[in-house]
Formats: C-alpha cells, sequence, structure tokens
C-alpha cells in the first residue's frame, strides 16, 4: 500500500508540492490573522509569523522527502551533475570512455571465448554436474593408450555399468547433405535414443527417435532437424515432418525438429541434423559394426551418475563394466592384469577433459594478457580521474566547507565513478561485439559466431568488471580529500600541495610502463616465433595446393569405374585454367596418412624403428608438391601395373633403413608378409612434415606409383597459381563428373598446416595488438601526468625563466621527468619479462624468452615513445610568458 | 536543530497528538497545531517545522487523508480527516504510551 502511494505521489509530485506550499501559506496567514487582532500592526505581524514559521524551504524539502527515498533522489543529482561535469570536459570523458571501454571489451570477448570452451555447460543440458564424458584406456606392451569407439564396446559399457543411469553414444561427423550440385558438407549429430534424454530439451514439432528405432535389427531410417537448419533449409514449415532427406549414403525420413538452441554437446558447431547411431553405423563398413571390438567407429560416450554415486565410484563401476567387457571380447580369457583397463569419467566439456586441444592453454594465457590490459586500463583512468579530482580540488573544498556530509560527497564520487564506467561499460560490449568475431575467427575457424548480445553470462561479466572500474576509478580521489588540509585548498589553487599525491600517480605510472614493457616483450617473441614457424620448410607448398576428395555414394561402382572416375577427374583437372600440374594421391599431408608393414633384409623389425607413412601418386606428384628429389628419380608415367616395382623414398627413411649406404637400386617389401615381391628404390625426396611444424621424429615417408597399389582409392593434389580462389570454380567443374548421388569437395592444402601455425599466429596477432594498445595507453598516461606536472610547476618555471634559464634548459627538465620514470617502468618491466621467461619459453618456437634484440627493441621503443610524450608539454612549458605565469593563480 | 522532533515534544508522541486532535472531526494543519496547544493549557508546542513533515507521513501511511474545503474565515485550507486504519493506530499508539508512562512512574515512586 505505502508502494502504491509513494509512486501515486511520483506522478502527482507537482500538485503535491503545490498542496504542501499553499498549505503552509494558509498557516502563516492564520498566524498573521491572529497576531493583528491581538493588536499587532500588519507589518510587524508578517514578519512575526515568517520567523515563527521559520524555513518553509526546508519544511517543503522534508515534506517531500517523506515521500521518497531520499538517497535516489540525491543518486540523481550526483549523476545529472557528473553527466553535465563530463560535457563540460569531453576529452577527459572520451579518454576515460575509450579506455576502460577497450578495456572491458577485451576481457568481456575473452570472457565470452574462455567461458564456452571450458566452463559454461551445454545448454539445455539437465544437471550438468552428473554428467560426464567417458574414456576408456588400456594398456599394451607398458603403455596406456585411449581405446574405445565400438558399438559393441558402447553397448557392454551400458549393459554392464550399475552406478550410472544412462550411457548414450555420440559422434559429430562431418557429413553430405542432400544430392548433386547442392551436396554440402554439415556437421551432423550420430547419436543414440537415449542421447536427448540427457537435454531439458522437448522437440520443437514431431518427436525424437526412440530406442526401439536405434537398435540393430530395427535401422530406421529417421533423422530429427536441428532448428537452425528447420529454419534455413526448409523455411520453418510444419509439413517438413515426414519429407525425405540425403545424409551421407542413405535416405532418411524427417520425424522431428529439435528446439531453438538445442546444441547437443557442441556449442560451436553445432550439428545441422542428429541421426540414429545404429542406421549410421549399418551404411558404412564393417558389415559386422554391431558385434565386432577389432573396427571402431569413432562412438564416444556420455554418462551420467545416479544420485548420491561419487566420481571416484562411478570411475570404479565403469573400469569395472569395461574389465567384463574385455571378458566377452576374449570369451573370458581376457589378460586383464597386462591390459589393465581403465574408465575415466571427465568433465562434459571436451575442453576440460583429457583430448583438450591445442586451442585451450592458448585461450587460458591470453585471458592473462587480456586481464593485464584491463589493468593499465585501470591504471590509466585512475590517473586521468586524479588530475581532474586535483584541478577541482578548490570546488571540492568549498562543498566540505558548506558542510556537505562526507558520506554525501563519497556518494558523489562514486556516483561519479559509475557513470564514467558505465559509459566504458556500454562502450565495452561494442568493442566486444567485435572483438569476440574476430576472437573466434582465430582461435576456432569455421565456426558459427558467438552473440555476445543475447549472453547473459558474458554480459554480467562485462558488468561485474564496469562495477569494479566504477569503484575504482570513483574512490581513486578520496586519497586526496582525506589527507586534504580544507583551509590549505579552499586558499590555493590547483598549484600547491600537489607534490607528495603525485607519488600515487606516479606509482601508476610506473606500473603501467613496466606492464606494458611485458606485453611488448611477449608480442616481439611470438612475431619472431611465427617468422621462424613460417620459415620452417615442410617440404611440400601447401598454399598452392588444392586437394580434391572423392565421396562415392553410389555403391554400384566397381574397381575399374572408379580407376576410370578418377583418371576423368584427373584429366578435367588437368585442363582447368590456371592449374599447373595435377597428380593422384591417396594420403593427405596433416590430414591423414595411410601406413603399412614395411620389410627390409637385415632388420628384424621396421616397427621398432618408427613409423613409416606412405602416398600412392601419379607421375607428376613431386612438380604439383614442390617436394625437392635429392637422388635418382620421381614417380614416372612408366611405373604402371606390370612394369618393375617401384618406390621413392624420404631422406631420413633412406637414413634409418640404409645407415651409409646408397638406397638407390635397394630392395623393400611392402605388405603384410615378407614375401612379397621386392620393391626397388628408385629416388630419394626430401622430407616432409605431416603431423606438426615442430621437428618429427621417428616418423617416415615413401612413395609409391598408384598404379601399383590400389589404382582405385584416393583422391587428386592440383597445383594451381591463386589456389585458394580456384576452390569453388574447380568443385563445380568436378562434380559434373561425379555419377549419382557421389561428390567431391575441394579444399587447400594450407588450411591444414595453417591451422597447426594457428598457437602461434594467434600469439603474435593478439599480443602485438595488446601490446600497442598498452603502449598508447601508457603514453596518454605519461602524457597527462606530465602535462599536469608542468601546469603544477608553472610559477617554479616562471621564476626559472625569468632568472634567465634558456628554453632548453627548461624542455630538458620537463622531458627527463618524463624519462625517469619510463627508465624506472622498463627496468621492472624488462626484470618481469626475464623472470617470465620460464613460462613463456614452451609457448615460443625455436625462440629464446631473453632474446636480446627483442628487450632491446622494446626498450628504444619505450622510452622513444616516452620522450615523446613528454615532449608535447615540455615545448609548452618553455613557451611560457614568465610574466602571466607568476601572476595567475 | 534535529530535523523531524520538536524539543518540546516527547520523542514519537507528535504522531499520536495529531491523531487524536482529528477524532474530532476534519482539521488542517494550522488549526491542528493550535488545538494541541490549547488541549495540553500550552505546555506542548507544535513546530510547524516538524508538522508538516508530520501529516505527510500520516499520508504516506494511510492514517489520514487530506482534501480541500474551506476554513471557518472562509479561506481555502487542507483538512485532514482520520481514516479507520489511523483510529486503530491511534488506539495502539496510545496503549504503547500508557504502558511506557505506568512503568516510567513505577520507576519513579519506588526506585
Amino acid at each position: 500500500m505505502r508502494l502504491l502511494r509513494r509512486i501515486a505521489y511520483l506522478f502527482r509530485r507537482g500538485g503535491n508540492a503545490a498542496d504542501v506550499a499553499d498549505e503552509m501559506a494558509f498557516h502563516r496567514s492564520m498566524i498573521e490573522h491572529q497576531l493583528v487582532q491581538n493588536g499587532m500592526s500588519a507589518d510587524d505581524a508578517r514578519d512575526a509569523a515568517r520567523r515563527t514559521m521559520g524555513n518553509e524551504t526546508y519544511m517543503r524539502e522534508e515534506s517531500h522527502h517523506v515521500w521518497l527515498w531520499p538517497s535516489l533522489e540525491a543518486l540523481w543529482q550526483d549523476a545529472t551533475h557528473t553527466v553535465r561535469a563530463l560535457r563540460r570536459t569531453p576529452t577527459f570523458a572520451i579518454g576515460v570512455t575509450l579506455t576502460l571501454g577497450l578495456g572491458i571489451g577485451a576481457n568481456a570477448a575473452m570472457f565470452s571465448l574462455v567461458d564456452r570452451l571450458l566452463f559454461r555447460p551445454p545448454a539445455r543440458m539437465i544437471d550438468p554436474s552428473s554428467v560426464h564424458r567417458l574414456y576408456l584406456y588400456r594398456t599394451s606392451r607398458g603403455v596406456e593408450d585411449q581405446r574405445g569407439g565400438q558399438y559393441a564396446r558402447y553397448r557392454d559399457l551400458a549393459t554392464y555399468s550399475t552406478h550410472v543411469s544412462q550411457v548414450a553414444a555420440f559422434s559429430r561427423k562431418s557429413l553430405a547433405i542432400a544430392i548433386g550440385q547442392d551436396t554440402r558438407i554439415k556437421p551432423v549429430g550420430v547419436v543414440s535414443a537415449n542421447f536427448f534424454g540427457f537435454f531439458d530439451a522437448p522437440p520443437a514439432i514431431g518427436r525424437y527417435f526412440t530406442a526401439s528405432e536405434d537398435t540393430p535389427e530395427q535401422l530406421a531410417r529417421v533423422a530429427v532437424l536441428s532448428y537452425g537448419a528447420w529454419q534455413t533449409e526448409f523455411g520453418g514449415r510444419t509439413n517438413v515432418l515426414g519429407s525425405a532427406i540425403q545424409i551421407d549414403a542413405a535416405t532418411y525420413t524427417i520425424v522431428g525438429v529439435a528446439p531453438d538452441n538445442f546444441v547437443g554437446l557442441w556449442t560451436f558447431l553445432p550439428p545441422a541434423a542428429y541421426i540414429p547411431v545404429s542406421t549410421y553405423a549399418s551404411t558404412r563398413p564393417p558389415k559386422d559394426w554391431a558385434t565386432t571390438y577389432g573396427t571402431a567407429i569413432g562412438l564416444e560416450l556420455l554418462t551420467r551418475r545416479k544420485p548420491g554415486v561419487s566420481v571416484e565410484a562411478a570411475n570404479a563401476d565403469l573400469t569395472n563394466a569395461l574389465r567384463r567387457s574385455y571378458q566377452r571380447q576374449y570369451q573370458g580369457n581376457a589378460p586383464l592384469s597386462e591390459l589393465r583397463p581403465r574408465a575415466l569419467a571427465a568433465s562434459v566439456l571436451a575442453e576440460r577433459g583429457p583430448d583438450a586441444s591445442n586451442t585451450t592453454p592458448a585461450a587460458k594465457w591470453l585471458s592473462g594478457v587480456t586481464i593485464i590490459v584491463l589493468l593499465i586500463a585501470c591504471a590509466n583512468v585512475v590517473n586521468l580521474v586524479l588530475a581532474r579530482a586535483m584541478r577541482r580540488k578548490r570546488e571540492t573544498a568549498v562543498r566540505v566547507a558548506l558542510g556537505v556530509s562526507r558520506r554525501r560527497l563519497l556518494a558523489q564520487l562514486l556516483t561519479e565513478g559509475m557513470v564514467l564506467a558505465a559509459l566504458g561499460g556500454a562502450t565495452g560490449i561494442i568493442v566486444a561485439i567485435w572483438a569476440s568475431g574476430v576472437l573466434s575467427a582465430a582461435f576456432l575457424p569455421g565456426t558459427e559466431r558467438q552473440s555476445v548480445l543475447g549472453d547473459w553470462r558474458t554480459l554480467s561479466f562485462a558488468a561485474l568488471l564496469t562495477i569494479v572500474a566504477g569503484v575504482v576509478a570513483g574512490l581513486a580521489p578520496l586519497a586526496q580529500i582525506r589527507h586534504g588540509d580544507l583551509t590549505g585548498d579552499l586558499k590555493s589553487g590547483a598549484r600547491e600541495g600537489g607534490r607528495q599525491r603525485n607519488a600515487l600517480r606516479t606509482l601508476l605510472l610506473l606500473f603501467q610502463s613496466a606492464l606494458s614493457v611485458v606485453l611488448l616483450v611477449g608480442a616481439g617473441l611470438f612475431v619472431l616465433s611465427l617468422r621462424n614457424v613460417r620459415n620452417v620448410r615442410i617440404g611440400f607448398d601447401a598454399d598452392s595446393v588444392l586437394q580434391v576428395k572423392l565421396n562415392i555414394r553410389d555403391a554400384r561402382l566397381d574397381s575399374a569405374a572408379k580407376v576410370a572416375l578418377r583418371l576423368r577427374l584427373l584429366d578435367a583437372a588437368a585442363s582447368f585454367p590456371g592449374v599447373t600440374h595435377v597428380t593422384l594421391q591417396e594420403s593427405i599431408p596433416f590430414g591423414g596418412m595411410s601406413s603399412y608393414p614395411v620389410f627390409v633384409a637385415g632388420i628384424d623389425s621396421t616397427d621398432l624403428l618408427g613409423q613409416f607413412d606412405f602416398n600412392t601418386v601419379s607421375s607428376d606428384y613431386f612438380a604439383t608438391m614442390g617436394t625437392r628429389i635429392l637422388r635418382g628419380r620421381g614417380i614416372a608415367s612408366a611405373d604402371v601395373d606390370g612394369a618393375p616395382l617401384v618406390t621413392v623414398v624420404g631422406q631420413s627413411m633412406a637414413n634409418v633403413l640404409w645407415p651409409g649406404q646408397d638406397p638407390i637400386g635397394k630392395c623393400m617389401r611392402v605388405g603384410l608378409v615378407d614375401t612379397v615381391p621386392c620393391r626397388y628404390v628408385v629416388g630419394v625426396a626430401e622430407d616432409i612434415h605431416s603431423q606438426s611444424i615442430e621437428p618429427e621424429s621417428k616418423l617416415y615417408f615413401y612413395y609409391m606409383p598408384a598404379a601399383q597399389w590400389l589404382p582405385q582409392v584416393g583422391g587428386l593434389f592440383v597445383r594451381a597459381r591463386n589456389a585458394r580462389l580456384l576452390v569453388e570454380p574447380l568443385r563445380k567443374r568436378l562434380q559434373q563428373e561425379m555419377p549419382g548421388a557421389s561428390y567431391v569437395t575441394v579444399g587447400c592444402l594450407g588450411d591444414f598446416v595453417d591451422a597447426k601455425m594457428r598457437p602461434w599466429t594467434v600469439g603474435a596477432t593478439l599480443f602485438t595488438a595488446f601490446g600497442a594498445l598498452a603502449l598508447i595507453l601508457a603514453a596518454v598516461g605519461l602524457y597527462s601526468v606530465i602535462a599536469y606536472n608542468v601546469t603544477q610547476r608553472k610559477h617554479e618555471l616562471g621564476v626559472r625563466l625569468a632568472l634567465g634559464a634558456g628554453q632548453s634548459r627548461v624542455v630538458r627538465l620537463v622531458v627527463m621527468d618524463g624519462v625517469r620514470v619510463a627508465t624506472a617502468g622498463v627496468a621492472i618491466g624488462g626484470a618481469i619479462a626475464l623472470l617470465a621467461g620460464r613460462w613463456i619459453g614452451p609457448l615460443l618456437f625455436d625462440q629464446g624468452p631473453r632474446d636480446p634484440r627483442v628487450f632491446g627493441v622494446v626498450v628504444t621503443t619505450m622510452l622513444v615513445v616516452a620522450t615523446a610524450a613528454s615532449l608535447i608539454p615540455a615545448a609548452r612549458a618553455a613557451r611560457l610568458d614568465p610574466k602571466s605565469a607568476l601572476q595567475s593563480d | 536543530m534535529a530535523p523531524g522532533t520538536s524539543a518540546d515534544l516527547l520523542p514519537g508522541t507528535l504522531d499520536m497528538l495529531v491523531l487524536r486532535t482529528l477524532v474530532r472531526g476534519p482539521q488542517h494543519g494550522y488549526g491542528i497545531a493550535e488545538r494541541v496547544k490549547e488541549l495540553s493549557h500550552d505546555v506542548l508546542q507544535v513546530g510547524e517545522s516538524s508538522l508538516y513533515p508530520a501529516l505527510q507521513r500520516l499520508l504516506l501511511d494511510g492514517y489520514v487523508e487530506a482534501e480541500w474545503g474551506t476554513s471557518e474565515n472562509n479561506r481555502r485550507a487542507r483538512f485532514y480527516t482520520l481514516t479507520p486504519t489511523g483510529r486503530k493506530q491511534l488506539a495502539a499508539e496510545r496503549k504503547e504510551f500508557e504502558r511506557i508512562v505506568t512503568a516510567i512512574r513505577a520507576v519513579l515512586e519506588f526506585a
């Protein structure tokens, strides 16, 4: 009721104020009337009545305050006062807004990425803390490996476990959807029917598939669309239920649509559709997919602990189930003491589990970098606010003298801080929208862009930063009020008493320049690392080569037809404008290599030497890839089926198989047994990288003519000028050759390599960006402090000039002030960077963390910038007119 | 001067006195002040500076209602009327006041 009356009051506020004023006037006139009746003169009565009534304004205010939360009213006044003050000093307002905006924005964007990678449970999941991804291990020859992925293993774990309520199988595959020219590769969720039960996600329309449809006997061809695919591909029509959709090798009937923002477990690249595990597995080899333990089909497992079951208990239970599964696999004779099967229930977020990608560590330490940027931004804002507070010292002193309570003054400072921070926060959100796009493109290329605006977690994080920044910025001038000498402040202008308070500002400046040095050193080290990474000779020209992948969905094609198809595609690609070389291939460096046992006379087991991968190619392979032949010859068109078997080996392979001998003409046998015919080495090629940019050990390569191996298997490599521009035109041209539902995909080999370089690319780019930002902020901070000092010392400098100090002397005096601070900052920052070398070292590539070149450049840059920032106010100081400087206040 | 209370009155009794004066019928602010003075034989003075905020408080709490009317000397004046809740509140405050006064008296007489 009180609340309603308060609100009613707010709406007729003016009316009520008039009422109170009127009734007081009535009251006063009644007193006056009484006095006149008692014999007083009219004039005296009026004065006496006024005296009796006392301060009417105060009474009106008090009456008014009864209705309001007085603090709210004060807050509003303070806020409008702040806004007015800011409009008078736009440079200050813009400076603070931009500084805080960049700091808050960078952190919000980074938070949004790291939160999704490491903290945020998948959307719509029920009780995510009890849900786990399951990882299975077994030991072989004393080494523990991660194993699993078979359908039979999944069924065993689901059957034998007792402490978990569900075990679901899932896998996100890139599958072709639709046929012909419309064929597109899309992520598809291959999931068991109970997968959906982990989520609170009633279908938008239709239904999910049921457990009875997802069995090796039933194999129902049913699919559930994602909400996004339903909207974009089917226009959100409800009659989509019952229609057919081609996914991979089979045609499925759409039975339902998942609700909006259901992404399964995949926040960054959610599937376009979901199909049953059994149905999908039945359309692919092997034929005994449901029962074999020998072939994995890439299934991952999801499980939920029963209520009250600890993670340890669940691990023990699942490990036990895994042991029983091995017993079943080995018909009761599993060598369990050697295999030591182990199940691990890890976080539902893949990046927190044992299979985390190389993105996560980079994201983690970059969050550290963004926090440094925020610290620098805050230091800068505090600096600007302090300078402003000192200029307003007299104003504050006047207000204190007039009886403003400390509490009220504090409230006003906080309000000012908050208004500034709010401006910064709003700018920060705009920055975050842009920056999160940049960050996800850098860290997770090819994934869906995440919106910042609809993301309350990121927005609350930004709000939290804003509030903290507001409190810091607001309370910074307190240091000065607390120790303020009121009368001194009232008498003096902005001139006196600034010295010891400047200590705080100098400290902030030191802090800023030190952190900037740290960031700049990081930037330098990463830029050099990236250059080293780029300079690594990986053995082929990834950026000039396109890889063509054949996806044959027509089972009626026999081997001969497939060979014919490959050769037809080879011709079509060779005659395509811009293409210079083409070759057959079946292995793709960085994208998956084939391997087979190798036998060489005099070596017991080549397995112990390392892994031998191969590629089967046609005559133009080495020209296409740009891989150099070091000895002998490459593969020739004469190396056909029936001609002598030949091979070209990599240099390291030649060295390890025939150390100190001429490899040309040596015999090597490739096959399951050592009785297969000899294959003669005809050439030695330079080594290539196929897994990482870093030096690879125990990884060897050789090449065989496709015609002498399996000519029907594999795709093409195409070399072209401006290869990336040809991806789509070439795909369209080659698709014309594809029969039935078959399709080709074309991609640049460079993309695989870029993914491997990403930690360094991201590090160099972001470190440089943040380092530059930090440098600018530090320069602005230095400039503002020096400029302020000059105003403070106007009187002193005026005296010096009047006594005949030369202009250059004054300039030197002022500049040295700035350079001194910067030098100290550089020293501290340099020391921190040297110490941090231990942690940053492992992130670098072929680069020492204490490179003197980097430190030299950074120190020079910092000092040059500091000198430049101090020169501007110094020049102003030198041009001072001694007379006016001495006269001014 | 501490705002809201008059030195002439026991703290917290102003609202009760105002409510009490309204039991006899609607009255304007000047009338309320005069009546308190009159009934207490000039012992209690209601300061104007506390009367009007007090009236606003009573309005906010819903113990009184205000309406513009005409005063005895034909001038426009704002009249306050006691509401049923106001009457209940008065009874409650009065009871509490009696209790405290009895207690104080007991201490004064027997301590």
